[in-house]
């Protein structure tokens, strides 16, 4: 297998909106052209056939793996891989940010995904020594969970699943945002940990979830990605609705602590909200899923006005 | 009166005791890196690691050994040597048995400096590179105020190290505070120090190497220096330029360790301990030994760090600690025994 | 003694340290007299002062460890400044009343110490050495503590390990701070005849000493060390004039006659009345301070 790569010389969203042509040309069933993508840190990754053995380095790329059709040929992944059901059988190499090198290289991977934002640089770059083809992944809202999704389809052969997934992933997107294009807005807090206390700011994809239908993110001019705060600064700002993950797929405690405050909008009016963290806290086609169950919430929170 | 008893006594006099517990070490040295080398995620027969040492196994057997496992046990052999080595000099400086490597500051200044590297998304070689000049600034600093006005004694620059280690201390955690929660993980992991982070064994063996050559003849000059300041220079050590020069030696070492390793713990305070409380004080084998014993332990400790829930891997100053604490308070209650 | 002189296998000639016009620098305090004299081999200086009036200080100075603020030292006619540290302690030894026994070491280790000057950095010690250091041991009475760790010895013990150190070093020049501390009766005669015993094979010896009786036993010079910084000194007949030792230690001395040298016994409140014993004052050394016209004091103040 001849591997390539190189540092393409463009912006980052001149590359995102550009790539997803370049790689369907350079790709024709059954010919011998190398398939080449871009990943998210601008590298040109080329492979001269459909990866067969992928090892994923984060949950959601084990995720978006499986939702561009390459489900199959994913080997290995690291802990907390829990979806699909078929992922949690898989090897795993480690965790995410603690990788086992070792276990990796005996899977003999031709393509190992890497989480750009998660994965420590010193073991990523080890694997580029060790003459792995590495792509690196980043997605941070829908269009670059879509774009993922047909690259990945491209590096494994599924390019026709890959792009299906894109394409229904974008369409269930503009439907969402035509639905609620005259939405009251409704101003949110979205509490992603407890101790400390913890939110996104407006870059975050559960923020771009949420002003798609209506929502607004209270937080979103801190500069931070995932700002801490204190409780005095969400008890000033009185949200009308507050929308959090919790600990677990179940755990509403930390709803309950902002309970003693009934004069707060949101729980006068009885507005705070649990959402499956799985569902919003990973960017993969599943935050669909998600956006619609925090628009519903928002739903129900207008109706309570 | 004299000299039948005197012949006794001498006959069991040191110089002659010296070859045995090095040879020991030594020894134990060579079989750490060797199991280093055998064992890991991947099973490896005796069989299959004899051809692949001999440059006969499958690839990936060659990859695993040469490129994975090799350099991390030589890094983490090295980096071990490095830490024992500068606590016994830093405890001989400060003329404080509870003195590390650490307790001047220098890690703290490596990780402020690398932290804020890892905050500027820069790659792994200018984090390292960042904290070495983290480590040097903090030895700069400490050196230019301890120096500064003259008077100076072990107390005063174990002061002024204690307070810049508060000092960066504090930068860490605020550092910590304010860092986007994405990058937490890899800072941790590079406080509680990480074989995984070592890119290549050689800065520490070399280093390793050059200070066994530089110091290991200076034993008996810092047995003199161990009794006081005073006593040494009345007894002709030049004491000034050596508490300067073993200074910079225990930093410098230092520094490349954490740079190799992040801040690995309890190797730098508790080797050279160890090792007193079985051999006794005389700096000519605490020395070489510490080299050897801390290369020991930190090689044993990574393999365990990266086997034990494997595939999950721990930071090896977790394991260090865990088979360091036990070992270290039997010795203690065995030689308090002994009075 | 079972001992080999510590002189005759030293290549080493005899050495001599003096001081001229040395002030010595104590922290916060006026610069007192300056010092000259001169330490000749076989001398036996007794350094008498009460406490915090420099003794161990000037003793450090004239060991070249601490600068004096003003003056200078000569050790073998060369500026003591001019000496490389080692060939100083090859010559000059130290036993300091504090020590640093934070290490683990035993005793045989700790004499041996005394070897260092001789001993190039790579060098162990050799057989010699360690003979040496167990003679110097035997000579101290502890040679059967040999390998006992410091930790677990009594003060005078390890008082008798730091002399001891000093015997292995075999310097020409003794400056011995307190060597008494800590000691028994028996010891303490038994370290003074050491010390006299050193004197008499050419060293010569310059030892802080509290006790007024030993230094008048035992010591051929002494200096007077007062706490404001005047001192006084010259041979020891001269010296022990009672008035003087009185204003020294700010205390009424009694003195009586025992085997037919002068002792001297501080007097208790009682017995304040009885009459102040005279001597006469010879003129011929520096003389004690009650005695001088008070001529630093205008420096001083």
């Amino acid at each position: 297998m001849i591997i390539c790569r190189s540092l393409v010389s463009a912006s980052a969203g001149l590359v995102l909106s550009a790539l997803a042509s370049a790689a369907m040309a350079s790709s024709s069933p059954g010919g011998y052209e190398d398939i080449c993508v871009v990943d998210d840190t601008e590298r040109e990754l080329c492979l001269s056939a459909p990866a067969e053995r992928i090892v994923a380095l984060s949950p959601s790329v084990t995720e978006m793996l499986f939702a561009a059709g390459a489900g199959e040929r994913v080997v290995g992944v690291v802990s907390f891989s829990d979806y699909p059901e078929a992922a949690r059988s898989l090897p795993q190499v480690g965790s995410y940010d603690r990788l086992d090198l070792e276990s990796l290289l005996a899977l003999d991977p031709d393509l190992v995904v890497a989480w750009a934002g998660g994965n420590p640089g010193q073991q990523v770059e080890r694997l580029d020594e060790l003459g792995l083809p590495v792509f690196r992944s980043d997605a941070a809202n829908f269009e670059q969970i879509a774009t993922t999704l047909e690259r990945f389809g491209r590096l494994a052969g599924s390019a026709d699943i890959g792009d299906t997934a894109a394409r229904e992933l974008r369409e269930s997107v503009a439907a969402l945002g035509e639905r609620y294009v005259d939405a009251a807005p409704v101003e949110v807090f979205y509490q992603v940990w407890e101790q400390p206390l913890m939110t996104v700011n407006g870059e975050h994809w559960i923020s771009r979830a949420l002003s798609l239908c209506g929502g607004v993110n209270l937080f979103a001019d801190e500069a931070p990605l995932v700002p801490r705060l204190s409780r005095e600064a969400v008890l000033a700002a009185d949200p009308e609705v507050i929308i959090t993950g919790g600990m677990g797929k179940a755990d509403s405690t930390w709803l309950d602590a902002w309970r003693q405050w009934p004069q707060m909008t949101a729980v006068a009016r009885d507005n705070l909200y649990f959402i499956n963290p799985d569902l919003v806290q990973r960017a993969t086609p599943r935050l669909v899923e998600g956006t619609r169950a925090l628009c519903q919430h928002l739903d129900a929170a207008r109706e309570r006005r | 009166m004299l000299p039948v008893n005197a012949a006794d006594s001498s006959a069991t006099f040191r110089p002659t005791r010296r070859g045995r517990p090095l040879g020991l070490l030594a020894l134990l040295g060579v079989v750490s890196v060797v199991l280093a080398v055998s064992v890991g995620s991947v099973a490896l027969s005796p069989m299959e690691l004899w051809l692949t040492l001999t440059g006969q196994g499958s690839s990936l057997h060659q990859t695993l050994v040469w490129e994975l496992r090799l350099p991390r046990a030589l890094a983490a052999f090295g980096t071990g040597a490095l830490l024992a080595l500068a606590g016994a000099l830093m405890q001989v400086l400060l003329r404080n048995p509870l003195a590390d490597p650490y307790v001047l500051g220098l890690s703290g200044g490596a990780s402020v400096a690398a932290l804020c590297a890892m905050l500027a998304g820069l790659g792994a070689a200018l984090v390292s590179a960042s904290a070495f000049a983290g480590a040097l600034v903090s030895i700069l600093v400490v050196f230019g105020l301890a120096h500064g006005s003259g008077s100076w004694s072990p107390a005063r620059l174990l002061l002024t190290g204690v307070v810049m280690a508060s000092g960066w201390g504090a930068i860490i955690t605020f550092l910590l505070a304010v860092s986007p929660v994405e990058e937490l993980p890899g800072m941790l992991y590079w406080l509680m120090g990480d074989m995984a982070y070592a890119r290549s064994p050689w800065p520490v063996l070399v280093i390793a190497a050059l200070s066994a050559l530089v110091l290991v003849p200076l034993g008996r000059t810092l047995n003199v220096l161990a009794r006081g300041g005073q006593q040494a220079l009345a007894l002709g050590v030049a004491v000034r330029p050596l508490e300067w020069g073993l200074y910079l030696a225990a930093s410098l070492a230092t520094a490349t360790a954490v740079t190799t390793a992040g801040s690995v713990g309890f190797v730098g305070l508790m080797v050279p301990h160890m090792l007193r409380l079985r051999l006794g004080a005389d700096q000519r084998l605490i020395l070489p030994a510490s080299l050897l014993a801390g290369g020991c332990l930190l090689t044993l400790a990574d393999t365990l760090a990266r086997t034990l829930i494997a595939p999950q891997q721990l930071p090896v100053g977790v394991i260090t600690a865990l088979i360091g604490v036990p070992s270290f308070l039997y010795l203690l209650h065995r030689s308090h025994g002994k009075g | 003694m079972a001992v080999r002189p510590a002189s005759t296998d030293q290549a080493l000639p005899s050495c001599s340290l003096s001081c001229e016009a040395l002030v010595i620098d104590v922290p916060g305090r006026a610069d007192g007299q300056p010092l000259s004299f001169s330490i000749e081999p076989g001398s036996r200086w007794g350094i008498l002062g009460p406490n915090g009036a420099g003794k161990s200080t000037l003793l450090h100075t004239l060991a070249g460890l601490r600068a004096p603020r003003h003056g200078r030292l000569r050790l073998d006619g060369q500026p003591l400044t001019d000496w490389r540290r080692r060939a100083v302690a090859q010559r000059l030894g130290v036993v300091f009343q504090e020590r640093h026994d934070e290490f683990p070491a035993s005793v045989l280790e700790t004499a041996l110490i005394g070897r260092h000057p001789f001993l190039r950095a790579w060098q162990n010690e050799s057989e010699d050495d360690v003979q040496r250091a167990l003679g110097a041991l035997e000579h101290l009475d502890i040679a059967h503590l040999a390998h006992r760790p410091l930790a677990t010895l009594s003060g005078g013990e390890r008082q008798r390990v730091s002399l001891a150190t000093v015997l292995t070093q075999a310097p020409q020049i003794w400056l011995v701070d307190e060597p008494t501390n800590h000691l028994d009766l028996h010891h303490q005669v038994a370290t003074m005849a050491l010390l006299d015993e050193q004197a008499s094979q050419g060293a010569a010896v310059v030892m802080c000493l509290h006790d007024l009786n030993l230094a008048a036993r035992w010591c051929d010079h002494l200096l007077l060390l007062y706490p404001d910084g005047a001192a006084c000194w010259g041979p020891r007949d001269d010296m022990l004039v009672t008035s003087a030792l009185e204003r020294l230690y700010d205390q009424p001395l009694s003195v009586a006659e025992v085997d037919g040298a002068a002792v001297f016994m501080p007097r208790v409140a009682s017995s304040l009345n009885s009459p102040r014993p005279t001597k006469e004052v010879s003129h011929d050394a520096h003389v004690p301070y009650d005695a001088v016209p008070h001529d630093t004091d205008s420096e001083e103040r």
